[in-house]
């Protein structure tokens, strides 16, 4: 057996495992309390594309080679299901499932409008009721800790946060076993087991397997947590997180982390500021790194909320990197332009730069944020308006959101707009401006 | 001992005894107070621990619906009450309130989070008048005096919030001076205005033994009608881990 087919076996051992449990569950269900519904989705995202930046000076350079990410609707059906099977003496099995399907038509560009469709499963996993213990196996979201911006500690799910509109995420294949005492518990997940033994490359941005744990807690009104996780690659972390409630109107949460190793993007140094033939952004497990946030939010009784947070995190590239990331940028600007260059090293050029953007795709652009909603809830309707900021550029995202809820339909809306100076890393993004508009019907 | 100092102590000893009595008297009167709510208690919440099928229709100043919500209670002693949304518009919605503590899980999040208690007041007020079924737990009282309610003798208790996210800071109660049923109730918020008038339906009006809908009149803002309807009640204890805030992102069996 070689050693491909060798590495394939856990993963098919896996996957031979999870439809076995599929199955025999599947053959017991039938009792009643099973639930099913869903909801239909339509939305419209529209984008305005950004002239400054990387991916706007490559395309300048060489039409084509970063094209602008298109407006696009989208009508969307989310469909979710829990069979339970007949209770037997020690343990009550449940089989949980939400799927996605969606079709995707962007507007016009120069290739025309691109019409996708989607069919995901975002869970699917079998649960198992022993009482005090429980287990999951399969594909499922578990999200922890207390931040709403930023969540170090999150690190089963690693969740995005702040999305324009909240919809059930992909969740990661995972076993989960779980023991609840009234004012506690424990938690332990072993997260991506058909990637065990895949290489670092094949396992980075969440697709790594690890062990994690979760000890939880209550003391009076402060709910603790503590993390751990033995990634096979990235190695040891260790976290912990308190979310505290002061008094009526105000919450305290905060959460910190250090890690052995972590993975982000490095830039090849061997590349200088020259064009190179490949992109010198490559994703890489580095050291040793640090998370922290903290956070408070306040309600009053006029149903005004605001939540305050600051958070630093570690795995973002640091300030000097991107010294270096907007020099890079400005020499290769300049060697495109230069008067008689032949056309094809101007198209290097423009693609480098379109290369450029690569460390966009991060959790933190900047290491230190800072982050303020204000939300006034009234009856139906939900307004919101958020900002981010990084002090370091003076970079800011700013959103504003509406959201009506009816008795079943569900309107949201909302407009985000990135800026800043003009060397900020919001202001050089491929988009300058994000809208949407969504209308949700659950059944 | 001379005149003056037998009278000096005969008067102190007899204030002592009066104000001893107001004490006792203040003590028994409290008794009293709480017993007549854990007596009106039963006919909303009956058994200890209980599950709720709660139906709240709101209803415009016409008449037409405005609003239709679904809730499953578990309403455990020791003020633990787990809140199941079953309506479309609020479907994976989950609260957990233990004593002054509360959590709300929303769905798609797959996280409780820890809420003040300002939190949990916001958007609709009908969790805190459906989870809520115990005053004696959340309230003190003071008897006000007998009154005539229609044609029925009834006590006029007047209630203090004890407990913190609680939705109405004061309630005036009004309860039968024969059986305790509650009659009437006047639901005052933090800022001491009338938020509600409540009245209460009983499943038989000359011998009720249960209430199947509490009628709430909206007197601040809306001026709307609010029917919580009491579809089903059944004594159960849940588990332990159901009450532990970690365990709401896990679906819980139903019998």
């Amino acid at each position: 057996m070689t050693s491909p087919e060798r590495a394939q076996l856990p993963r098919l051992a896996w996957h031979a495992l999870l439809a076995a449990l599929t199955v025999i569950a599947a053959g017991a269900a039938g009792a009643g309390n099973d639930d099913f519904g869903g909801e239909l989705r339509l939305r419209r995202e529209q984008l305005r594309g950004n002239a400054q930046g990387p991916l706007a000076a490559g395309e300048s350079l060489s039409p084509g080679v970063a094209p602008p990410t298109l407006s696009a609707s989208l009508a969307e059906a989310e469909l979710r299901g829990v069979w339970r099977a007949p209770a037997l003496d020690l343990v009550r099995a449940s089989i949980f499932g939400n799927a996605l399907l969606a079709a995707e038509r962007s507007d016009s560009g120069a290739a025309g409008s691109q019409r996708t469709t989607q069919a995901r499963l975002n869970e699917g996993f079998v649960a198992g009721d022993f009482g005090a213990w429980q287990a999951s196996v399969g594909k499922k979201v578990v999200a922890w800790d207390v931040g709403y911006g930023f969540r170090p500690n999150d690190v089963v799910q690693q969740e995005r946060r702040r999305r324009l509109l909240t919809t059930t995420q992909e969740g990661r294949p995972l076993v989960e076993v779980e023991r609840f005492h009234a004012d506690a518990s424990a938690t332990l997940v072993w997260v991506n087991p058909q990637n065990a033994n895949d290489t670092d490359d094949a396992s980075r941005q969440g697709l790594e397997s690890a062990l994690a744990t979760r000890t939880y807690v209550r003391a009076g009104s402060a709910d603790w947590h503590a993390f751990a996780r033995w990634g096979e690659h990235t190695r040891a972390s260790l976290g912990a997180a308190v979310a505290w409630v002061a008094t009526d109107e105000l919450e305290w949460h905060a959460s910190a982390r250090i890690m052995q190793r972590h993975d982000a993007w490095q830039f090849d140094s061997s590349a200088g500021n020259a064009p190179v033939a490949a992109n010198p952004w490559l994703q890489t497990t580095l050291g040793g790194a640090a998370q922290a946030l903290l956070g408070a939010s306040w309600t009053g009784q006029q149903q005004i909320s605001l939540l305050v947070e600051c958070w630093y995190d570690g795995t973002a590239p640091a300030d000097s990197d991107w010294e270096a990331w907007l020099s890079r940028n400005r020499a290769l600007a300049a060697f495109g332009t230069q008067p008689g260059l032949p056309s094809a090293l101007v198209s290097a050029a423009g693609g480098n730069l379109a290369w450029q953007a690569t460390p966009f795709a991060t959790n933190n652009l900047r290491r230190n944020n800072v982050f303020a909603r204000l939300a006034w809830q009234e009856q139906r309707w939900v307004l919101s308006l958020d900002a981010l900021v990084t002090p370091s550029d003076r970079g800011r995202v700013v959103t504003a959101a509406v959201q009506w809820q009816g008795e079943r339909l569900r309107v949201n809306a909302a407009w985000r707009t990135y800026g800043g100076p003009a060397d900020a890393l919001f202001s050089q993004l491929p988009q300058s401006q994000v809208g949407l508009l969504a209308v949700t019907l659950p059944f | 001992m001379t005149n003056r100092t037998s009278l000096t102590l005969y008067a102190a000893t007899l204030a002592f005894a009066l104000l001893g009595a107001g004490g006792v008297k203040d003590a028994r009167a409290a008794s009293d107070v709480a017993s007549l709510l854990a007596a009106a208690d039963r006919y909303r919440s009956g058994a200890g621990n209980l599950q709720v099928e709660t139906e709240v229709k709101v209803l415009n100043r016409d008449g037409s619906t405005d609003k239709e919500r679904r809730y499953t209670v578990f309403a455990q002693v020791q003020r633990k009450s787990l809140v199941l949304m079953r309506s479309p518009a609020e479907q994976g919605q989950k609260v957990l309130m233990l004593g002054d503590d509360f959590w709300l899980m929303m769905p798609g999040s797959q996280r409780a989070l820890r809420i003040t208690a300002s939190q949990k007041l916001l958007g609709d007020a009908s969790t805190g008048d459906i989870a809520t079924l115990s005053w004696a737990d959340d309230y003190t009282g003071t008897l006000v005096g007998e009154e005539k309610c229609g044609v029925q003798a009834c006590l006029h208790l007047s209630l203090q919030a004890a407990s913190k996210g609680v939705s109405y800071q004061r309630i005036e109660l009004w309860i039968g001076k024969a059986r305790s049923e509650p009659i009437a109730a006047d639901l005052y918020v933090h800022s001491d205005k009338l938020a509600k008038q409540a009245r209460f339906v009983f499943d038989n009006a000359d011998a009720p033994t249960t209430v199947t809908e509490m009628v709430l009149q909206d007197r601040l803002s809306n001026h709307k009608e609010t029917r919580v309807r009491y579809v089903s009640r059944q004594a159960k204890a849940v588990p332990e881990a159901w009450l532990n805030p970690m365990f709401l992102a896990r679906n819980p069996a139903l019998e």
